[in-house]
């Protein structure tokens, strides 16, 4: 039986209430639901509305003129604000060959999955809406899903310009998520988890700590990861499925108004998710480049001081992936697009190839060369290493530590002392916590059948 | 199945699926106005392209049997709105040869200003357009940018930015106003840095040459059969242009103009060395080379434009005043082709005695550059089709008249 | 009678997703049109991952998503799209055709119920719920070690006989993935059509 909603910031917010909830109470259950819900919607409504005034604003500039003005006053920061309004008051068209039901659930089934994928990206130090172990898979495999909406749009529109949009996204997207799976598993498997939170809190303190600059391979890594990123949120140079000048609009060539709109909500929710999850697995997450709170001792002081420090966790992690979504937007108003066959020869002469020889680079690194040299080799992350990668500890099993510290002790017979012969156990009768958390060899294989799964 | 391995009439094809008629146009935003192409696809593949015209068609040829041949200078604008400059100085050039009136020699260098300028205005279009047709958009706004400058320089000349009716048959409607050659002589000299930028986003762009490089093939035999002509015909090779090849009548405009013929010999441009080599990819009349050569011959009609300019300056008296709207044209016919920036535009003019002609008939450069299509179109990919479209720079204007 | 803030909300999430599970694996059964079953097949695969995610299993629910509904159901409908789908539009299904399902399903569902009921921790409810969702993250990590070739469970059998045949999953896993790849290359092979060059250029395939 798994907790389904991270109780953190509802009992955050309860508690300066002065109101206390237990987690297994309906309404408690309910209210933290009700609050991840809105605030990730709110994230993601936010992030994309302020993503089409970006695009635009940045797209002008590529372009040489100005992009949005006047609406808002300066910079026509309301710009998409008013896309929205007419976009709201459009007519909701649907074509008499559609398949009317299909036609309809289309955009909710894309935008449903660019949404939930965010159950699982934490924002800051346990600011997640559900701990999930396997986040890193479960972000994936959600992404994926995103596909199904653009398939049943082309699909149910009875246009053949949308079927052909729909085919060209199945076969990239399904193509593409190979390189993609490769790509994440190397920042997987050195940090021994594909718990998000704790892959970010093994980047904690400065610069040098970051994974892409682990070592030669995660730095390569991270730029093919970035490729086939583009690729599978279908962005320009791969924007196949909607080509314009070849599809007319692609998948959505039949859709106005809101449902449109929620196509391309899901779309730039996703660019935001890949470019938050790059962050994280590479770009050392909520740290910045100085660890300025953990210097001030903020980020262990609890109350008021440590919220601060979560938040400006918060604000770094944002800032890196806004980053992240304007080089996408840059390259998108820079380069041709690529013709269908030459998408599917990058994903497979190029990406793949390129992914999993800096997925064995990365794991020699890791395992000195296959066990040739002492131990792994010298990374930059040890320059100013905060503490070793295995003490980081995930977040159940710091639930289960605490748990046990309560209960004073919970020797439990008849579990399987599962890894007694590698790892000295260090929560009293839970001996299961430290394989997860021990690196290289333990944790590769593990995560490899994840990621090619 | 292994008995026809051998057999070298079968073709392997991938996993065999379902042929697909469909429309593109003629309200597709990559088929450069109102052309249709009904394409019978294969997934991805085309197998058969087959254009099909007429939905721009609005008797221009007619109205020439109706009005007078002054009159008739509007109708010549909207051929090919692109370059109406070209299309003025065709017909007028075929009426003074009905006529065997010669413009003064202010009034020619005026001609070859203003033919050249919107050559580059039009090369500028097609090459931008080009970067919209392979899904890069930001190229179309550089070249209109630059554009914008060619149209501002027409309209202060004639009033008019896009349909100019300037160069009529015995002149123009007016001489370039006061300080005009500087604001020129400022665009030339702003242009030459800027044709780097788009040989940076474009010409030697590496997604740009997988896109064009050997996509819709056309060898230079099947270009003349075809009775193809311009960019699209030297992009195959063929060393032919009208400016230096056609009817003296038009040749004179250019003579003792100093300019190369932009087509390849022996795997060089003229003047290449400034710009992008030659990719390896690249075969010999594809997308690419047709796309190359219109942005070699923006520099040299840069260069023309240039001489156009000191020539004009140093020739006396007027350009010539535009004849009489009831000036009778003598029975008999005219013939002309010029080099508009799409290729071979043809008048012919056929006159009763009459100020308004008996007959008039345009030969179109874009129809023929059209007639390739579903030559070069077969067994490409939906992609390629609007790539080689685009590489033909088509004018629905001009084609269906 | 449980008050609505004592309600267990676990169990009612558990019956939402079991409701939607079955709901829409019966409308698979009884819609006509492939796209749309397929679409009903993600939304039922999608609520059962939802039953997996209740139990704790996040890694198996992730993994449904991924293989079958991002995988699987994608190439489906990319596959109807790419062929006739006139043929596929409308499938009905004759009634002999649901007798013999309806035997073969209802043998399986009893075969598999009365498995799941000789299993006697399943019979009656667990009523200590801690130790249940202590036990509930420990369930990947030993499959992982099973497919590198290191059982686990072996060192808490005792029976030598059952510890003899306790080897890693490795092997029966690569021949499994190694026999999928042999089919999905030999369907493809099949499935190539050869067509004469003459053919192609009268434009009558």
């Amino acid at each position: 039986m798994a907790e389904l909603i991270n109780l953190q910031i509802l009992n955050r917010l309860l508690g300066w209430a002065g109101v206390d909830l237990p987690p297994s109470h309906l309404a408690g259950a309910v209210l933290a639901a009700l609050v991840h819900g809105v605030i990730l919607l709110g994230i993601v409504a936010v992030a994309a509305m302020f993503f089409i005034w970006a695009e635009r604003k940045v797209a002008g500039r590529i372009q040489d003129r100005l992009g949005p003005t006047r609406v808002g006053g300066r910079f026509g920061w309301l710009q998409a604000l008013a896309d929205g309004i007419k976009l709201l008051s459009k007519e909701d068209v649907r074509p008499r060959e559609a398949d009317a039901l299909l036609f309809r659930c289309a955009p909710y089934v894309s935008f449903a999955a660019s949404f939930t994928a965010y159950l699982a990206l934490p924002f800051s130090d346990g600011w997640v809406a559900q701990h999930i172990n396997s986040a890193v898979f479960f972000i994936l495999a959600v992404l994926g899903l995103e596909v199904f909406g653009v398939i049943l749009a082309g699909y149910a529109s009875g246009s053949k310009w949308s079927l052909f949009g729909a085919m060209r996204e199945s076969a990239q997207v399904v193509s593409y998520e190979v390189p993609l799976g490769l790509c994440v598993v190397v920042p997987v498997f050195i940090c021994g988890t594909m718990n998000l939170v704790t892959i970010g809190n093994m980047q904690t303190g400065w610069l040098t700590n970051w994974l892409v600059f682990h070592d030669p391979f995660t730095f390569a890594v991270f730029w093919v990861y970035f490729t086939c990123a583009i690729a599978s949120v279908n962005r320009a140079p791969f924007d196949l499925a909607e080509a314009e000048s070849e599809l007319v609009a692609g998948f959505h060539t039949e859709y106005s108004g809101m449902r449109w709109c929620y196509f391309f909500m899901a779309e730039y929710g996703s660019m935001l998710l890949v470019s938050g999850l790059a962050t994280i697995l590479f770009f050392g997450g909520w740290h910045g480049p100085v660890p300025v709170f953990d210097m001030l001792g903020w980020s262990s002081m609890g109350g008021v001081l440590q919220y601060v420090a979560e938040l400006a966790g918060a604000a770094n992690f944002l800032i890196k992936a806004v980053v992240g979504v304007t080089v996408m937007i840059w390259v998108r108003w820079t380069l041709p697009r690529l013709r269908i066959d030459q998408v599917m020869t990058t994903c497979l002469k190029y990406c793949t190839p390129l992914a999993a020889v800096c997925f064995l680079g990365a794991l020699g690194w890791q395992t000195g060369m296959f066990g040739l040299a002492a131990g792994p080799l010298w990374s930059p992350n040890q320059l100013m290493a905060v503490k070793q990668r295995g003490e980081y500890r995930e977040s159940w099993v710091l639930k289960a530590e605490a748990a046990a510290a309560a209960e004073g002790s919970a020797a439990q017979a008849g579990r399987p002392a599962a890894s007694g012969d590698r790892d000295e156990p260090d929560v009293s009768g839970e001996t299961e916590p430290a394989r997860s958390s021990a690196t290289g060899a333990v944790g590769s294989p593990l995560s490899r059948k994840g990621g090619v799964g | 199945m292994a008995s026809h391995l051998g057999d070298p009439r079968v073709v392997e094809f991938d996993v065999r699926t379902d042929e697909m008629l469909i429309n593109m146009g003629p309200q597709h935003p990559s088929t450069h106005g109102v052309l249709r192409l009904a394409l019978r696809t294969d997934g991805e593949i085309v197998s058969e392209a087959t254009p099909h015209i007429g939905y721009l068609h609005r008797c221009a040829e007619k109205i020439g049997e109706n009005l007078s041949h002054r009159q008739y200078i509007p109708y010549t604008d909207r051929m090919d709105y692109l370059a109406a400059m070209n299309m003025n100085l065709g017909w007028a050039l075929v009426v003074e040869k009905l006529l065997k009136h010669e413009v003064p020699e202010r009034g020619r260098h005026l001609r070859v200003l203003m033919a050249e300028l919107n050559r580059i205005a039009s090369h500028l279009v097609a090459m931008g357009t080009y970067g919209l047709d392979l899904g890069s958009f930001t190229p179309f706004l550089y070249a209109f940018r630059e554009r914008e400058r060619i149209l501002d320089l027409f309209e202060e000349v004639c009033g008019a930015r896009l349909t100019y009716s300037y160069i009529t048959p015995g002149g123009a409607t007016g001489d370039l106003t006061e300080g005009w050659l500087e604001k020129c002589e400022a665009f030339l000299d702003q242009l030459a840095p800027v044709i780097e930028e788009y040989h940076t986003l474009l010409t030697s762009n590496a997604v740009f040459i997988r896109r064009t490089a050997g996509i819709g093939v056309l060898s230079a035999e099947m270009a003349i059969d075809y009775g193809t002509s311009g960019p699209v015909l030297r992009g195959s090779g063929v060393d032919y242009d009208l400016r230096r090849d056609g009817d003296p009548w038009y040749t004179g405009l250019y003579r003792d103009y100093k300019y190369e013929v932009i087509v390849q010999k022996d795997g060089h441009y003229p003047k290449d060395r400034d710009y992008p080599p030659v990719p390896a990819e690249a075969v010999l009349g594809d997308s690419w080379h047709r796309f190359y050569v219109r942005m070699l011959e923006v520099v040299q009609s840069v260069e023309l434009v240039r001489q156009a300019m000191e020539r004009y300056r140093a020739a006396k008296g007027d350009c010539g005043a535009p004849l009489k709207l009831t000036q009778r044209l003598p029975k008999g016919e005219a013939y002309l082709e010029t080099e508009a920036p799409r290729g071979q535009m043809g008048f012919f003019l056929v006159a009763d005695g009459n100020a308004i002609p008996w007959r008039v008939r345009v030969r179109s450069s874009s129809f023929c550059n059209l007639s390739i299509t579903h030559e070069v179109c077969r067994g490409c990919l939906i992609a390629d089709v609007p790539a080689v479209i685009g590489s033909l720079d088509i004018v629905m204007g001009e084609i269906d008249r | 009678m449980m008050t609505l803030a004592g309600m267990d909300w676990h169990a009612i999430y558990f019956w939402l997703f079991a409701l939607l599970t079955c709901g829409f694996a019966l409308a698979v059964l009884f819609s006509a049109n492939v796209v749309r079953m397929a679409f009903y097949l993600v939304l039922c695969l999608g609520a059962s991952a939802g039953l997996f995610f209740l139990t704790g299993a996040e890694f198996v629910a992730a993994m449904q998503l991924m293989i079958y509904v991002g995988g699987t159901l994608v190439l489906l409908v990319f596959g109807v799209m790419l062929t006739a789908h006139s043929r596929f539009v409308s499938l009905r299904t004759p009634s002999g055709e649901w007798i013999l399902a309806l035997i073969a399903g209802s043998a399986l569902l009893a075969l598999l119920l009365s498995a799941a009921l000789k299993v006697p921790d399943w019979v009656k409810a667990n009523p200590d719920r801690a130790a249940i969702s202590a036990a509930d993250v420990e369930a990947t990590t030993p499959i992982g070690m099973g497919f590198a070739g290191v059982r686990v469970d072996k060192l808490s059998q005792t029976d030598p006989q059952l510890l003899g045949g306790m080897s890693g999953y490795l092997l029966p896993f690569l021949i499994v993935s190694i026999h999928l790849l042999v089919v999905l290359i030999g369907a493809a092979y099949m499935a190539r059509a050869k067509r004469r060059a003459a053919a192609v250029d009268e434009g009558a395939v």
